[in-house]
């Protein structure tokens, strides 16, 4: 990056909670425990804050270095460089599938003659270009989306409430088939995705200019209200459609707009309301771009600029890399069982080598005292 | 300081200005001399249009009165010339550059034999046109004074707005050839000194021939070249002025036009009208929303029509969707170049407007509304509901108070509109979110251009979309007037709990 950007402890926190939304409004998550997701969701909530301490721990004992700086300075040179490439090669993945979502959601609900690849260069494009930018901005422009964002799902859930669409029996029995179902459904899946991948933001934290304990307040008033309002918007899919319909739609939650219809004006609010989706999206990967870039930016040492088309290249390549949509979706569950490698195992390295180096300093300071 | 000189001194001194000045016909020097036949002792020098005869007669009457002094000390002859002068403004000037420059700026310059340099009179008294209404901004209510293209006179509104010692005025002189009057004005003690800084290097910094708007001061300092958005305010109307100088902010006035700019600004600050702060706060509230869904209209109207006639039919209501398909039955173009079409009939007839003569007026105007938008409509070659768009988004362009911003929202206008007929929703948003992620990277002499929305300032919300009553304000807003943040004392208070 040109010079050390800085960004307030607000747009940090906000930025956060946009993140952490994401693309995970897309989708169902916890269809595995049917009308229990939101006990499943609730769990990998409670684990994805255990997850938030232990990157919070590694903040707080080395606040001005980010994740890439922390690896090469804790783990050496070699295998520093290692993680730090790894973790970039992760986010580069990550984004790369929220590319692909964004693509295929615009063919499935706005332009269904549109080739995939032009809207894949569409969007890379422009999110590139926000990546260019660094964090500061994109996390300004966060804010301005903020009431945008907050204000659409508002009205969503009024109208749903107000039109009688949510239907309270569609919770019911609860624990139908005891413990096992969400069990299963929250681990790994829901605590890797969307809770988990708030690793990114180790390499975001550092840019903060405020205390730590202002930090990790903002951050974690931030994860508390997000965890709840997803479980939330999760749960009116299944309250407004039921598990069947639910579990079998593309993207249940414009499945469910589909329905609200009033005045004979508002109809088909499915492709307004795909816009904030895509924002929401939008921000997920510009957000993982930035740490990939600046992972290849720190790891390599080329130029954070130069860096930024080589990783949306790469990030566009990796789109392709399922031929249809459903593919697309079997391969994420399928990584999704890699995720806390770098979600749990390497963050938990990293801090335990840095606990051990800090641990051994101190005792040197000791001896010579 | 000099030994005395020789007769022949004053003549060859006057001989290099007429020289220099390449025996222009408008350069008097008058010369006095003791007796017919005499040397010349003294001589005035002025440019005779630049100056006030009735000044200058005052001037000339002072120094015919001399008599000469016996001894020659120059110091001598320049105390008493000093002392006998009758007008305001007496200063020494040495070289003949410095001379000359004072000649231009329309001074007389009093040479004396004996006596090196010279001392220049202020006699200005250029032609000047008198103080008018403003006539780009307009109020209700408010002041009816504008600025002019006199300085000095600029000066003096903003001097008797307010009356305090701490307002400061900093002139340069910029151009080579026009040396034009460039004054930064800014109140010590509420401006950030960061910001003058800043401005008088950037201001120190430009070297161009001629400076003749303070639209090239602006394009000189702005922070961005390469953006649609203006990052300087400019006004003609000296209220507007005190009202930011009061808020922080630092203005810089040319001479040779009514515009003053003011920096730095946020985006917002180009949907605030002076009048906000002069009508009911609840009324301005309205208006202010008004504003900025006008904004909205005069940015997506189009683009949306376009984007969703073409792609998602399927949104609009059955009835109005039947409508509109019969409208646009015997329509030979598609949306997006009917649109532009009209875009750019609007934009024609516009620049025309501006340009033409007045006298004419009526009849662009029988033109533009009969031929280009009923016969079209009938002649079947647009539809009537794109006029209506059209029309619509252009009034709602003239909303915004700032011309130089709707002029941004236009150009980006075209740009949108051209994606919404070739990606529809999506191209929308593929336009609109680089133009917002661009938006948050301007800054505006170290302001970030979004804020108070990013980075949040919650103080500052009070007079943003909603303007509060002036006694909750309190405050003067963050960032920009945080050296000095009390504006004001509790009313309630004073008033006793009323």
């Amino acid at each position: 990056m040109m010079e050390r950007q800085t960004v307030t402890v607000s747009s940090l926190a906000i930025a956060f909670a946009l993140f952490e939304v994401g693309s995970t409004t897309l989708f169902l998550i916890g269809a595995e425990a049917n009308q229990d997701a939101w006990i499943a969701m609730s769990l990998a909530a409670a684990i994805g804050f255990v997850l938030l301490m232990l990157y919070m721990a590694i903040y707080r004992a080395d606040p001005h270095r980010d994740l890439f700086a922390l690896c090469r300075f804790y783990l050496g040179r070699w295998l520093g460089n290692a993680f730090g490439f790894s973790f970039a090669a992760y986010f580069a993945y990550e984004a790369s599938r929220n590319l692909r979502d964004l693509a295929e959601l615009t063919m499935l609900i706005l332009l269904n003659r549109t080739p995939l690849f032009v809207l894949l260069t569409i969007t890379v494009l422009v999110v590139a270009n926000t990546a260019r930018y660094g964090a500061k901005v994109l996390f300004y422009t966060c804010l301005v989306l903020l009431p945008m964002m907050a204000v659409s799902y508002l009205f969503l859930n009024i109208m749903f409430v107000s039109m009688n669409l949510i239907r309270f029996q569609n919770m019911l029995p609860v624990l139908e088939n005891g413990w096992g179902p969400i069990w299963q459904a929250a681990v790994p899946r829901i605590v890797s995705f969307p809770f988990g991948q708030s690793v990114l933001f180790l390499v975001f934290f550092p840019l903060a200019k405020a205390s730590f304990s202002r930090l990790r307040s903002a951050v974690y008033v931030s994860y508390a209200v997000i965890a709840v309002v997803l479980i939330f918007l999760n749960q009116v899919n299944i309250l407004v459609l039921g598990t069947g319909i639910a579990k079998n739609s593309m993207v249940p939650l414009l499945e469910s707009v589909q329905l609200i219809e009033f005045a004979n004006v508002f109809e088909r609010m499915d492709i307004f309301f795909v816009l904030v989706l895509f924002l929401g999206l939008g921000i997920k990967m510009a957000a993982f771009l930035i740490g990939a870039t600046t992972g290849l930016h720190k790891v390599t040492g080329i130029g954070y600029k130069k860096c930024v088309p080589l990783i949306g290249g790469a990030v566009y390549a990796l789109s392709f890399s399922s031929p249809n949509y459903v593919h697309h979706i079997w391969l994420g569950k399928v990584v999704t069982y890699w995720d806390p490698l770098f979600q749990i195992a390497l963050p938990a390295i990293l801090l335990i080598v840095i606990w051990a180096r800090h641990s051994k300093k101190a005792s040197v300071l000791k001896k010579s005292e | 300081m000099q030994e005395a000189l020789s007769p022949s001194s004053l003549a060859s001194a006057l001989n290099q200005l007429r020289e220099r000045m390449g025996n222009s016909s408008d350069f008097i020097v008058r010369e006095f001399a003791d007796g017919p036949s005499a040397p010349p002792r003294m001589a005035v020098c002025y440019l005779t249009e630049l100056v006030d005869q009735e000044q200058l007669s005052l001037l000339l009457d002072s120094l015919v009165a001399e008599t000469r002094s016996d001894d020659d000390d120059a110091e001598r002859i320049e105390a008493d010339l000093r002392t006998r002068i009758r007008v305001g403004n007496v200063r020494r000037v040495h070289s003949s550059d410095e001379i000359l420059a004072a000649v231009l700026a329309g001074e007389a310059a009093i040479l004396s034999d004996g006596v090196a340099g010279a001392i220049a009179a202020s006699v200005q008294g250029a032609p000047k046109r008198s103080i008018e209404e403003p006539s780009s901004q307009t109020v209700v209510r408010g002041p009816k004074e504008g600025f002019t293209e006199d300085l000095n006179v600029n000066l003096a509104q903003i001097r008797r707005r307010i009356r305090s010692p701490d307002l400061r005025v900093e002139e340069r002189l910029v151009g080579r050839y026009t040396q034009t009057r460039v004054s930064a004005v800014y109140i010590e003690g509420i401006a950030r000194p960061e910001v003058v800084e800043e401005l008088r290097r950037r201001l120190d910094a430009i070297d161009i021939d001629s400076v003749l708007e303070s639209g090239y001061i602006e394009e000189f300092i702005q922070d961005k070249s390469f953006t649609p958005f203006p990052t300087i305010q400019n006004t003609e109307r000296p209220d507007t002025i005190a009202a930011h100088l009061l808020e922080g902010h630092v203005a810089v006035l040319v001479d040779g036009t009514p515009f003053a700019l003011v920096l730095p600004v946020t985006f917002f600050k180009f949907f605030l009208s002076s009048e906000d702060y002069y009508q009911r706060y609840d009324i301005v509230s309205l208006v202010r929303i008004i504003r900025f869904i006008s904004f909205f209209v005069s940015l997506l109207l189009p683009s949306l029509y376009v984007a969703i006639t073409t792609f998602q039919q399927e949104m609009l209501p059955t009835t109005m969707l039947i409508s509109l398909a019969a409208q646009r039955e015997g329509v030979p173009l598609p949306a997006l170049m009917e649109a532009l079409l009209m875009e750019l009939t609007f934009e024609v007839i516009r620049e025309a407007g501006i340009r033409m003569p007045r006298v004419i007026g009526p009849a662009i105007s029988i033109v533009g509304a009969l031929v280009l938008g009923q016969a079209a409509v009938q002649a079947g070659l647009v539809s009537g509901a794109m006029v209506i768009i059209v029309s619509f988004t252009a009034i709602a362009s003239f909303v915004i108070p700032s011309i130089a911003m709707s002029a941004a929202i236009r150009l980006v206008r075209f740009g949108l509109m051209f994606l919404a007929g070739t990606f529809g929703l999506f191209g929308i948003l593929a336009g609109l979110v680089p133009l917002l992620v661009h938006m948050a990277s301007l800054e505006s002499f170290g302001v970030p251009y979004l804020m108070p929305v990013a980075p949040l300032r919650f103080r500052n919300f009070k007079d943003l979309v909603i303007r509060v009553p002036w006694r909750l304000m309190k405050s003067r807003p963050a960032v920009i007037g945080s050296r000095n943040p009390t504006r004001q004392a509790d009313y309630r208070d004073k008033t006793g709990g009323r």
